[in-house]
């Protein structure tokens, strides 16, 4: 069990594809170029003229039991029992893929030096009380960072501020 | 993260001023990375990828290094390095040479849009004497000359006022991928959280406008057509503000007897919007209280330009949503005393005025907000035509003719005519070849001016990392050209500290005193005050009579002052110069509606195809394409495809969704450049390449707006597989 599980939470309906988080993230961590660890998918919907597009902004979960450690051949891949971060030991790795097959999110990638990488919610940033660089730069304020409990509280909280606005409550 | 150094400036990778705030983070002297900066009430901390990766844009392998001067044939490409001191003393010999021989008026300095460097332009150009200061015709002050002379409103009012919107018509305008961070995104999710309705009126749904409810997916460049038979619902249904009219408008009936012809059912097979539609959207627009329109650059591209905007303006006024909460407001700005500019206006002139080669607008309504101006593409015409005059000298700072405007053709042929053609930019750009001189400028991260300001912000720019080759920043070079010229006295005898000290006069401060706050000074907002129907229905336009831009201090449904002068009194419609219900005879050659857009989320218009974490999100010039449409033509996502119209062609790649009217393709505008990390190639500039400028009319008839000179970008098209 995990002291306090850290995780992203993210919100469709406010993601407008801008690609900020995925340029931050690379821009932070000096991604060689080709390989991104959070990536926006964008999905059109409907036929014409009723159409929509939504994007999803995707990385590492950060899952409660990855399945990329379970598979891991040669151990290379740790979940931190105190904040739950899933980090890859690059010594260790030896670029087999197999995190690849099993990762439902695509989240495992690959460099020039055949290695999985991966991201490592910022931890450096959050060591210093900070939000991971893709939360911070959202414009649209659509990815959120915390622990579990906390993004939770959060989303308890906008319900209950939508529920009291929404107007036939009474004033 | 030990071992940086922490800047706090502004981004440089878009425009107009003022950027972002950000930290910039430095290590070994090496600019790496940033951070956005949460003091600033622009962008509260956030900033969109264009920010991020600017590292890669400053140190980019295409960044010029030293001043050069072109040895080889125009076009051919071969320079020699000069020094600064033989770049000057060679584009100052010319320019006082020519000044004697042909006039003052000989040199024309392009201006796209505006930049925080413009008013140095202006300054420049009024020392020299020519009023050609060239305005690409295509952005912001097309829609703004429409409103101010229907509502009394200047860019950029009349603002939707997004925050207490119940309803927002996002029209012609990518709402989000036109400045990500500076608040656009916030105000239209939060909008959408608050329950606002949100309806997109545009040929294509990109997916920041695909949040909308309602797509109203009209044919590119008929929104005029559209906004007359919005008027025509407006006013038969009786859906307007009879007191607002009674009280504020000149020349209501007039227009109810000249939209009767605009019948939704006029307008449907010109829009391709159903005559049910355009009922409903007009119905829910007029009868929602709280409801704004968010006009946005798309309406400018086109020949019924000004016709769009007028009606617009008269839609907004007669609904009764004008300057109204939730409607289209004339802000009211903040505390903070504006810092002086620097562009001279009080030395214009009628004499001036007639001296202009292009005049943007007709000469009765120069100088119009940002000074006197030409049209760019106009002006490289008067090279070729050689009337009124030739232009001699051209100055490109920070801008590519050849990609920026349409009619490249044309342009290239003017640029072989062309006297004496400096180019004044950070990277190579698209007609770099043809340049007799080339001056290598620095970006902003290399420099510690000018400072920036918004409505409430103001900031000092802070110098991130030492120039990264011999390089004066863009408005060193204007000081120095000046002193140069011998107008020394209006460029503070080269000095930038005692330029903006007399900029931060009106403020009280210095810019050491306003670097001693990292952050910048934020001023409190005024409080809104609405209905300031009397003082906007009266203010006094920048011309040289300072005459109202209202004469009967009412809103100017038919205006009297464009009578005056030949134009129509009331707004009509002119079809594109291509189009199925214009020229149907083409149809069977050219079947498809082609325009394309400006703004995406990782480029500004022709800039940074060359920064790698950008180009590795839209890595290749395409073209959109509904699934139906490119089916019928045998063509696969992603097949490159070859896209010809009776004036050009283009090759790129198919981009297949069905986010997009089936009888329309559309493109992004500014492809030519390389990246070589990524051994990505560049594009020609002219037919075959990927190029949408070759794809348009540029007749001087039918491809304008007679008025504000907005060039069209619609023709039609047919695409095959490559």
């Amino acid at each position: 069990m995990v002291a306090s599980q850290y995780g992203f939470d993210f919100d469709p309906k406010r993601c407008v594809q801008c690609h900020a988080c995925e340029v931050a993230c690379q821009a932070i961590h000096q991604l060689e170029y080709g390989v991104g660890w959070r990536k926006v998918v964008g999905v059109w919907k409907g036929p014409f003229p009723n159409v929509t597009s939504r994007g999803v902004s995707l990385a590492c979960m950060h899952c409660g039991n990855p399945p990329c450690e379970a598979v891991c051949p040669r151990g290379a891949i740790k979940k931190r029992p105190e904040d739950g971060i899933v980090l890859v030991d690059q010594e260790k790795c030896f670029g087999c893929h197999l995190c690849l097959t099993v990762c439902p999110f695509g989240a495992p990638q690959f460099g020039n030096d055949g290695k999985m990488q991966k991201c490592d919610l910022c931890m450096d940033l959050i060591m210093q009380g900070k939000e991971p660089a893709c939360v911070a730069t959202c414009p649209a304020e659509a990815l959120r960072f915390g622990t579990l409990q906390e993004l939770s509280e959060q989303a308890a909280r906008r319900c209950a501020q939508k529920v009291t606005e929404s107007s036939d409550l009474g004033s | 993260m030990t071992g940086y150094q922490v800047i706090p400036t502004f981004c440089g990778m878009c425009g107009p001023s003022a950027g972002c705030g950000i930290y910039a983070y430095v290590k070994d002297g090496k600019f790496v990375r940033i951070e956005g900066m949460k003091e600033s009430p622009l962008n509260r901390g956030r900033n969109c990828a264009k920010a991020h990766a600017a590292p890669q844009w400053v140190c980019s392998p295409d960044r010029l290094r030293y001043p050069m001067r072109r040895v080889g044939k125009k076009g051919e490409g071969r320079f020699e390095r000069i020094t600064w001191d033989q770049a000057l003393d060679t584009i100052a010999h010319k320019l006082k040479e020519q000044k004697k021989k042909f006039g003052p008026e000989s040199l024309a300095i392009l201006s796209p849009a505006r930049r925080s460097y413009s008013d140095y332009l202006y300054r420049f150009l009024m020392a020299h004497g020519s009023p050609n200061y060239c305005h690409s015709g295509i952005c912001a002050m097309q829609n703004s000359f429409s409103f101010a002379y229907t509502l009394g409103a200047t860019f950029p009012a009349p603002l939707p006022d997004y925050e207490n919107s119940q309803l927002i018509l996002i029209w012609g305008k990518q709402p989000v991928y036109s400045g990500a961070s500076k608040g656009s995104t916030r105000l239209l999710v939060e909008a959408k959280e608050r329950g606002a309705k949100i309806i997109a009126i545009k040929p294509t749904l990109e997916p920041d406008a695909a949040l909308a409810d309602i797509w109203v997916p009209i044919r590119p460049g008929t929104d005029a057509a559209l906004a007359l038979a919005m008027l025509n619902v407006t006013v038969n249904e009786s859906l307007f503000d009879t007191d607002f009219v009674t009280h504020w408008c000149y020349g209501f009936e007039e227009l109810r007897e000249h939209i009767q012809q605009y019948t939704p059912a006029w307008a449907e097979p010109i829009t391709g919007v159903s005559a049910d539609q355009i009922r409903e959207v007009t119905r829910l627009y007029a009868t929602t209280k709280c409801a704004a329109i968010d006009a946005g650059n798309g309406l400018e591209h086109a020949r019924s330009a000004s016709d769009t905007a007028r009606s617009i303006a008269i839609l907004i006024a007669i609904t009764g949503h004008f300057d109204r909460p939730g409607g289209n407001i004339m802000p009211v700005g903040s505390t903070m005393p504006a810092p002086k500019d620097v562009h001279l206006r009080e030395r214009y002139t009628q004499e001036w005025v007639d001296k202009l080669v292009a005049p943007e607008f007709p000469k009765p309504f120069q100088p119009f907000v940002e000074g006197t101006s030409s049209a760019y593409f106009r002006a490289f015409e008067s090279i070729i035509t050689e009337k009124p005059y030739p232009v001699r000298t051209i100055v490109a700072p920070g801008t590519q003719p050849t990609v920026s405007t349409r009619g490249s053709k044309r342009v290239v042929e003017a640029l072989q005519k062309l006297d004496f053609f400096v180019v004044i930019d950070v990277m190579r750009t698209a007609e770099m070849a043809y340049a007799d001189v080339v001056v290598p400028v620095a970006t902003p991260y290399e420099t510690d001016h000018p400072f920036e300001f918004t409505p409430n912000w103001i900031m000092a720019r802070n110098k991130v990392i030492e120039p990264l080759g011999e390089y004066k920043s863009m408005y060193e070079f204007w000081l120095d050209l000046g002193v140069r010229m011998g107008y020394g006295d209006d460029f503070w005898n080269g000095s930038m500290d005692a330029c903006m000290n007399e900029q931060l006069a009106p403020l009280g401060i210095t810019i050491d005193e306003l670097r001693a706050h990292p952050t910048g000074i934020v001023y409190p907002m005024k409080p809104m005050v609405y209905e300031k129907y009397a003082q906007t229905f009266s203010r006094r336009s920048p011309l040289l009579s300072k005459s109202p831009f209202l004469p009967q201090s009412k809103v100017a449904i038919y205006n009297t002052t464009f009578e005056e002068h030949g134009f129509r009194p009331l707004p009509g419609w002119h079809e594109p110069p291509e189009s199925p219900t214009g020229t149907p005879e083409l149809l069977k050659t050219y079947p498809l509606i082609f325009s394309d857009f400006h703004t995406s989320k990782v480029y500004n218009a022709s800039w940074l195809r060359n920064v790698p974490y950008l180009r590795k999100i839209l890595p290749f010039p395409t073209i959109q394409m509904h699934p139906d449409t490119a089916k019928e033509r045998g063509v696969k996502e992603g097949d490159w495809v070859i896209v010809e119209s009776p004036h050009g062609s283009m090759k790129v790649k198919a981009e297949i969704n069905t986010g997009i009217r089936p009888d329309t393709v559309m493109s992004l505008h500014g492809w030519w450049q390389e990246c070589h990390e990524l051994g990505l190639p560049s594009y020609p500039i002219l037919d075959g390449g990927a190029n949408t400028n070759n794809m348009y009319s540029v007749d001087l008839d039918k491809a304008f707006d007679p008025l504000v000179t907005a060039m069209s970008s619609q023709t039609l098209v047919e695409v095959r597989k490559a």
